[in-house]
C-alpha cells in the first residue's frame, strides 16, 4: 500500500468499508509505517472520544407517548400540538428530573458496579463460565447456582446471539450474568430479583459504555455494552418482554 | 385481504427507531423543542407514506424522513444555515437534560460543541456514521448524496474536528507524519 492513498484507504478501513483482502493489506502496512499508524491511532481516538463523550439524545418520554398512538395525536394540526407538546414536555422533564435525583445515588452505584464487573470479566477473559447458545443449557446451569430462576431469552432471531453465562455479584448479592453478542459487540446482562414497579428501559452511560436498566415482573436487568444506545435499548426491551 | 393497519406498521417499523430519529433531529436542529417538532412531523409523514415502505432498513428509511423534515424546518426558520457557513457562536447553549447530567463530561461538552459547530452537511454524515453507525451506503440513502460525497464529507468533517482546539495535541502529531 502506498502512503499517498493511505488517508482515504485508512478511513475506509476504520469505517469497516473494505473487503477482507484490502483490509489485510492495510493492516500489514500499519505494522510497517509509523506515520500511518499514528494517523490510525488519531482516527480511533477521535471515534472513541465521540462515542464515549458525546451525548446520545434519546427521545423524551412525552414525545414518545405522543407519537405512540398516531391516530389520536400526530395527524392533528401540528401548530396546536407544538404548544401543548412543549408544556407537556416541560412537566415530564421536571418529574423525570425529580425522580432521577432521588434514585441517582443508588442507581449510579449499581450502574458503576455493573460496568466494572463487565469490564473486569472482559479483561480477565472470563465472561462466561458456561458457554452455550442454548438457553435450555444456560438457564438450568444458573438456576442450580442461584436462589432464583433468571429468565434467559433466545434473541438470535433479532441478531443477538447468546454466548453463555456466569454467576457474578452486584450490591453484595449473587446475580446471573448473561453474555450476548451482536456483530462485534459483547453485551453483558445482569439479572436479579427486584421488588417495585415495572419500568421502561432507561438509558444511562458510564465510562464510555451504554447501560440500560429495566424492571419487569419482579426482575431487574442491567445491560452493559459498547453497542449503540438505541439498539441496546431495543435489546433490553426484548429481554424484559413477556413470553 | 387487507394487510396490517398503517398504525400497526408504524409501531413496528418506525417506533423502534424513535431514539435514532430524535438524536439525529437534535443534532440537525441543535435544539430540544425544535427536534421534538421535527420528529413529530417526521412521524406524521412516515405514517402517511408507510404503505410505500417495503423491506429495506426501517432505520435508514425513517432517518431519511427525519432529515427531510429537519431540512424543511431549517429552510423555514434558519435558512442561513443551509447555505453552508454555520457560525460557531450560533450554537445553542443547551440546558442539560437528565440523561445529559449523568453522562456529560467536561471534554464531552467541548467535543459536542465542536460537532454542533460543523456546517450541517458535514455534521449529518458524521453523526450518522459515528453515533448511528450506518454504513456509507445507508448514509448516502439517508442524506440523498452519492457514496463518494459521503466519503469526502466524512473526511472533511473529521479533519475539521481534529483541528478543533479540543484535539490540537493529536493534530500536531499527525501533521508531523506522512512519508
Amino acid at each position: 500500500m502506498n502512503c499517498q492513498e493511505s488517508p482515504e484507504l485508512l478511513a475506509l478501513y476504520c469505517d469497516g468499508e473494505l473487503g477482507a483482502l484490502r483490509a489485510a493489506s492495510v493492516e500489514r502496512h500499519l505494522h510497517a509505517c509509523t506515520a500511518c499508524a499514528t494517523r490510525h491511532d488519531a482516527f480511533l481516538g477521535l471515534r472513541a472520544d465521540i462515542r464515549e463523550n458525546v451525548v446520545y439524545h434519546t427521545a423524551p418520554p412525552g414525545l414518545r407517548r405522543r407519537v405512540s398512538s398516531p391516530e389520536d395525536h400526530v395527524l392533528r394540526r401540528s401548530a396546536i400540538l407544538a404548544g401543548a407538546a412543549m408544556g407537556c414536555a416541560a412537566t415530564v422533564l421536571a418529574l423525570v428530573l425529580a425522580s432521577v435525583t432521588i434514585d441517582y445515588r443508588e442507581t449510579s452505584s449499581v450502574r458503576h458496579q455493573a460496568v466494572a464487573r463487565h469490564v473486569d470479566a472482559t479483561l480477565a477473559d472470563r465472561l462466561v463460565a458456561v458457554a452455550s447458545e442454548d438457553r435450555h443449557t444456560v438457564k438450568p446451569w444458573l438456576t442450580a447456582r442461584l436462589d432464583f430462576a433468571p429468565p434467559v431469552k433466545d434473541l438470535a432471531g433479532e441478531g443477538f446471539a447468546l454466548v453463555g453465562a456466569r454467576v457474578d455479584a452486584l450490591d453484595g448479592r449473587d446475580v446471573a450474568a448473561l453474555v450476548y453478542r451482536y456483530r462485534d459487540h459483547r453485551i453483558g446482562v445482569f439479572v436479579r430479583p427486584r421488588d417495585g414497579r415495572d419500568t421502561e428501559p432507561e438509558l444511562l452511560a458510564e465510562r464510555g459504555f451504554n447501560v440500560v436498566q429495566v424492571r419487569r415482573g419482579r426482575m431487574e436487568w442491567w445491560v452493559v455494552s459498547d453497542l449503540n444506545a438505541p439498539q441496546l435499548r431495543d435489546f433490553a426491551a426484548a429481554l424484559a418482554r413477556d413470553g | 385481504m387487507s394487510g396490517p393497519s398503517p398504525s400497526s406498521r408504524f409501531a413496528e417499523i418506525v417506533l423502534p427507531h424513535l431514539d435514532a430519529g430524535y438524536n439525529f433531529a437534535r443534532w440537525l436542529t441543535r435544539s430540544r423543542p425544535d427536534a421534538e417538532d421535527v420528529v413529530q412531523e417526521a412521524c406524521a409523514r412516515a405514517l402517511r407514506y408507510i404503505a410505500g415502505f417495503h423491506g429495506e432498513s426501517g432505520r435508514a428509511w425513517f432517518l431519511a424522513i427525519v432529515r427531510n423534515a429537519a431540512y424543511d424546518w431549517l429552510e423555514r426558520n434558519r435558512s442561513g444555515e443551509l447555505s453552508d457557513e454555520a457560525s460557531i457562536e450560533d450554537v445553542a447553549d443547551e440546558s442539560a437534560t437528565p440523561e445529559a447530567i449523568v453522562i456529560r463530561r467536561a471534554e464531552g461538552r467541548m467535543l459536542a460543541q465542536a460537532i454542533a459547530a460543523l456546517p450541517v452537511g458535514y455534521r449529518e454524515v458524521l453523526i450518522l456514521r459515528e453515533l448511528e453507525e450506518l454504513s456509507y451506503k445507508e448514509i448516502a440513502r439517508v442524506a440523498d448524496i452519492p457514496v463518494g460525497t459521503v466519503m469526502s464529507r466524512l473526511a472533511r468533517a473529521r479533519a475539521l474536528l481534529m483541528r478543533s482546539p479540543y484535539l490540537h495535541p493529536i493534530d500536531e502529531r499527525v501533521a508531523g507524519g506522512g512519508t
